[in-house]
């Protein structure tokens, strides 16, 4: 089946998402598609997948005009979404999941299970898998759960799969046997819209790229006519350059030291120092074990062995609050579970952390806490309108600022940043390291978390490459390059 | 989009209140309750004074009877803002009912009375000890959930069978009198009517209302409701926090009792306080309180309580039968959150 989406429009409230978004998929061919994170891959994905209805455009199937209110007028048509988090259960035996919602039954009304097993049997045959079809979905490991869900939607008839990020959780091996079935698909005419930001899986895998940039699409062709490079550089829109921190940090005390912090499984025997003014990237990849150990620093961990010293005192930390005593601060990762407060407005969201602080006989002095999210808002130039709107109603870059802001007002002497531009635009990606640097600059010793290392490299002194738990290495000026943070964080 | 700049017209006023102002609706459907009910009423009176008499006297009947577990449902409306559930309102009720009547009991074979502790010092020890005793109750709740990490339902349902039963053992042959100036409490004439339960209610829900915007605690209340994990991370004491709400919740609990008690002079350990779990919860989700936490507010639980009170009264006036008023409660319950669901979806 041929599909062509044709000038997808799609805006939530004033962000404007896609603005007139092309995509082709062929039959039996894979295309990816690319794009930072925020670029409108999954809005476009998820109206395709009859996830979110768009605002305009049309999308045809072998040329006739369809529209999808829903997932399942979607999957109908033929085309199935697999979502990041797997869609199983994992309590029950392959062949239940594979029928999920669409039961076989007897005529007496009750589960035909010889039937299901049968047919579950035959098309894994068919496809030459060697997965039992009577195991429970909890005893795969997560490659063999993503062919299940491919499977299932073969068993839909689906004639496009739509696979997010499917090898981010997987291991190299594991990384194979999901291509080997998606090569299958191929031969089978299955089209396969494969996002991801790996570029050499792409690379690998691919016969055709789409990649978008803010809601526009900005190249496409054949993988075999490009190369990584310039791939990235459409992604990123202008050439990769390694633009790198000049400041010059004026360093004072030492505000945290780490000595053999251990929690098992997650990391061990961590030591670090960070000092008044200097910002500490640590990167990694994948179950590197450092927002674990982050956590742990700010109290949300619980036991570990090992020491913390904050400004030269042994401290033990066991929870958040005494954290925020000590003068830690932490912006966590994933925004929307851990950062925002989604039904609370603007101001409360950015004043959450300090209300204790603002009250006189118990009740919150309005004036002073709408003053302080005033000045933390003028100081991060975060762009909204009332401070009572919803959180939800910003874009992410200004929601990630209010997040920072509930920190700032707390002037911590330590300020962990777990991704800090996670999900946020080019343009406040930049505001938001100019905020940090003068935050250092200011005295507070920062530490960035992020696996991004043009991000390391733009914003820090000096990082730490963490491996499996463990710190690999520390590099700064000249070795704090991609290619040597990616030999480490894989360790190389 | 529709024009925004253009000065909205009355109706796109209320659409816009409808849709962005909770209590809106709930305030809405309570004026329609009070004017059918006004209209159930009847209007023939000789006078204006006549009918308002009536009138007034109708509704004071309404608010005391719905005093007791309108200040409840105060409680409840914390707890669910947090995000939990506490069904052991209604036996700690009877508990904490039970250990204010141990207290004041005026027979000589009383504690304090054989003490030779009479009158307001022994009123004063019974409140004292009845409030403690609601509050420790709440508290161990409170420390199962939040600490023991118990689901809210399965630990206050725990302490529902526990309180009752126990107070019914303790209490089958205590010989309970209490003492007639304590009904004073409950039964004291303001303005040749007996509204001061109406009165407590009526300023415990504004300082509770107050707790729950102004003060760091009840903003946190909501915080954790709405997402426990980033609260959290806020560097908020998640389990004091919590833990406190159930506290509260049994505190106002023993303000309702020591009403009950003063207002009848005894406490049936069996029957009292049994349905107060569901029909707070009634009130506080009709209030349009979420189920699911985070959101919510104290003026909107007074609202639900109102709403039903008003529907059962029509009920009565309009003669449906007694056993069929649950019925209606039951109604107005699943329309109230269906309504509520509309909104959130527009």
């Amino acid at each position: 089946m041929n599909l062509k989406m044709q000038g997808i429009v799609k805006s939530f409230g004033a962000n404007d998402v896609l603005k007139k978004v092309d995509f082709t998929l062929n039959e039996g061919e894979i295309c990816a598609l690319l794009g930072e994170n925020g670029a409108g891959k999954s809005t476009l994905m998820n109206i395709l997948g009859g996830v979110l209805p768009a605002d305009q455009g049309q999308i045809l199937l072998d040329g006739k005009a369809v529209t999808f209110l829903n997932p399942a007028q979607s999957l109908n048509a033929g085309i199935a979404f697999i979502h990041q988090e797997l869609n199983l259960i994992n309590d029950l035996p392959v062949y239940e999941n594979m029928f999920i919602g669409r039961e076989l039954k007897k005529k007496s009304g009750f589960l035909d299970h010889a039937a299901m097993y049968g047919k579950t049997k035959e098309l894994f045959e068919k496809m030459g898998l060697e997965i039992d079809p009577g195991a429970m979905v909890s005893t795969l490991d997560a490659s063999f759960k993503q062919i299940v869900e491919i499977s299932r939607a073969l068993m839909m008839n689906a004639s496009i799969i739509i696979m997010d990020e499917p090898t981010t959780s997987l291991t190299d091996p594991e990384i194979e046997r999901v291509f080997d079935m998606l090569r299958m698909l191929k031969q089978q005419k299955v089209g396969v819209v494969f996002i991801s930001h790996k570029l050499r899986e792409v690379m690998e895998i691919c016969d055709r790229y789409t990649v978008l940039r803010d809601g526009v699409m900005v190249a496409d062709g054949y993988v075999k006519d490009t190369s990584i490079p310039e791939i990235a550089r459409h992604m990123v829109g202008h050439e990769v350059t390694s633009e790198r921190n000049q400041r010059n940090a004026a360093l004072g005390e030492e505000v945290l030291r780490l000595e053999n912090l251990t929690q098992e499984p997650a990391f061990r025997d961590v030591s670090l120092k960070v000092r008044a003014g200097e910002i500490l990237g640590v990167t990694g990849l994948l179950g590197d074990g450092r927002s674990e150990l982050f956590r742990t620093v700010f109290g949300a961990e619980g036991k570990y062995s090992g020491q913390i010293f904050l400004q030269g005192k042994p401290v033990v930390i066991t929870s958040t609050r005494q954290a925020l005593g000590l003068g830690i601060g932490y912006l966590p990762r994933n925004r929307k579970e851990n950062g925002i407060i989604k039904d609370m407005n603007i101001l409360e969201n950015g004043s959450i952390v300090t209300l204790p602080r603002m009250t006189k006989f118990g009740l919150i002095k309005a004036k002073e806490q709408i003053a302080e999210f005033h000045r933390q808002r003028k100081n991060l130039l975060i762009k909204m309108e009332n401070d009572t709107d919803s959180i939800t109603s910003l874009s992410g870059g200004n929601q990630q600022k209010v997040v920072l802001a509930k920190w700032l007002s707390a002037n911590p002497k330590l300020l962990i940043l777990d991704n800090p531009t996670q999900g946020v635009d080019v343009g406040a990606k930049e505001e938001i390291y100019q905020i940090i640097q003068q935050l250092a600059e200011q005295g507070v010793a920062v530490v960035v978390l992020c696996s991004e290392a043009q991000e390391i490299i733009r914003l820090c002194d000096r990082a730490l490459v963490m491996y499996h738990g463990s710190v690999r290495a520390e590099v700064s000026g000249e070795a704090m390059n991609e290619h040597e943070m990616m030999r480490l964080a894989t360790g190389g | 989009m529709t024009q925004k700049t253009n000065q909205p017209t009355l109706w796109q006023k209320i659409q816009r209140q409808w849709k962005n102002n909770p209590l809106f609706s709930t305030a809405l459907v309570l004026v329609l309750m009070i004017i059918l009910q006004t209209l159930a009423l009847g209007f023939e009176f000789e006078t204006f004074g006549a009918w308002f008499s009536h009138w007034s006297r109708n509704w004071i009947n309404i608010l005391r009877n719905n005093a007791t577990v309108g200040i409840v449902a105060l409680g409840m409306c914390f707890v669910i803002i947090s995000g939990g559930i506490d069904l052991a309102v209604g036996s700690t009720l009877v508990a904490v009912g039970a250990t204010l009547m141990f207290f004041v009991n005026s027979y000589p074979t009383g504690i304090l009375t054989a003490a030779g502790i009479t009158g307001v010092p022994a009123f004063a020890i019974g409140i004292v000890l009845c409030i403690a005793m609601g509050c420790a109750l709440g508290g161990i709740s409170g420390f199962l959930i939040a600490k023991q990490k118990l689901p809210a339902f399965i630990a206050t349902l725990g302490m529902m069978k526990i309180c009752r039963s126990v107070t019914q053992q303790i209490m089958q042959t205590a010989a309970v009198k209490v003492p007639a100036e304590f009904l004073k409490i409950a039964n004291t004439k303001i303005g040749g009517q007996v509204i001061l339960p109406i009165i407590y209610w009526l300023i415990l829900a504004v300082i509770l209302h107050i707790i729950s915007k102004k003060t760091p605690f009840g903003r946190q209340v909501y915080a954790i409701g709405s997402n426990e994990r980033t609260a959290r991370l806020s560097g908020i004491n998640v389990e004091k926090v919590k833990a406190l709400v159930y506290v509260l919740s049994g505190f106002l609990v023993s303000i309702s009792a020591i009403i009950q008690v003063a207002r009848i002079g005894s406490m049936d350990y069996a029957n009292a306080g049994s349905g107060y779990e569901m029909d707070a919860i009634a009130a506080v989700v009709v209030g349009g309180t979420s189920m699911s936490g985070g959101k919510g507010s104290v003026v909107g639980t007074v609202l639900g309580m109102l709403i039903i009170a008003v529907m059962n009264n029509l009920l009565n006036l309009m003669g449906v039968p007694p056993f069929l008023r649950e019925a209606f409660k039951g109604f107005i319950v699943v329309v109230a959150v269906l309504l509520q669901k509309k909104e959130s979806n527009s």
